[in-house]
């Protein structure tokens, strides 16, 4: 069955992350990144931030949480079973630090329906404390028709 | 990083071996506990003969391999890719960047990304970054 493209315009969240800055390390780690601006109190302290900031890529955390309400939205029943992610676009504002409050809301962007899957984008636009917009993201997920 | 020159067609090139616990560091700290990243029954039943890396792993390898580069992450402005061939343990990824456009202090890099046989894991991946 396919996606119904009705649901385009669809929203999620707003979801709220507060950044800690172990987590921030330890997903630094995980990606074997050691680049001191993410690990090294004494360098960022020294560097133009002033203080530790978050790998770019930590977006996958804040703004991924959208995907969860996503996925299980029994609206528009995604057959989990079948999905992979597509494809992935980030666009960084502004960098992201430890004791930031990152508030996240998603739109369902686009619903393509192929012949063998459908393609599914969701849109997150997540801002900091300040209301500054931090990140932009696009996760374009892909769901085959069995 | 303000006396840098970046020019049209410069290159880098980087690799990450996808050691065996890989997917376990990533799953604890993304927080993506999709069990084909961490049950190698789960991954051989659905066809991908065990488990295979997080995408978004493999990208910010990626993302790495361009901020190792540019020596400042907050210059990296942007990051895309298709995801086209799972990237399995003890895979390894090779980043090869090529600087495609420039204006300014701002720069595009078309990137591909291939694991050991040559196998392209992601396309279409840019990046833009501003320093």
């Amino acid at each position: 069955m396919s996606v119904d493209a009705r649901f385009i315009g669809k929203t999620y969240g707003p979801l709220v992350y507060e950044v800690g800055k172990e987590k921030l390390k330890e997903y630094a780690r995980a990606i074997k990144n050691e680049d001191p601006h993410y690990l090294d109190d004494e360098f960022a302290k020294g560097s133009k931030y002033g203080g530790l900031i978050a790998p770019p890529t930590f977006a996958v955390v804040y703004a991924g949480m959208l995907a969860e309400p996503f996925f299980l939205d029994p609206e528009l029943n995604l057959n989990m079973a079948m999905i992979v992610h597509g494809e992935q676009e980030f666009e960084f504002l502004q960098v992201v630090r430890p004791g930031d409050t990152i508030t996240s809301e998603g739109v369902i962007a686009d619903i393509r329906n192929k012949e063998k899957l459908d393609a599914v984008t969701l849109e997150g636009t997540s801002r900091n404390q300040k209301g500054e917009v931090v990140c932009k993201s696009r996760f374009t997920f892909v769901i085959r028709k069995g | 990083m303000a006396d840098r020159q970046i020019k049209l067609g410069d290159t880098f090139t980087a690799q990450e071996v996808v050691d065996r616990y890989r997917t376990v560091y990533y799953a604890g700290a993304s927080g993506d506990f999709n069990p084909i990243h961490i049950d190698p029954e789960f991954g051989k039943l659905v066809g991908l003969g065990g488990v295979i890396l997080h995408g978004l792993c493999t990208l910010g390898f990626v993302a790495k391999s361009v901020t190792d580069w540019s020596g400042d992450p907050g210059a990296l402005k942007r990051l895309k890719c298709r995801f086209a061939a799972p990237v399995h343990l003890e895979d390894t990824v090779t980043t090869e960047a090529k600087v495609s456009k420039v204006e300014g202090s701002k720069a595009q890099l078309d990137i591909r990304v291939t694991n050991q046989d040559g196998v392209e894991v992601l396309t279409m991946t840019q990046a833009d970054i501003s320093l």
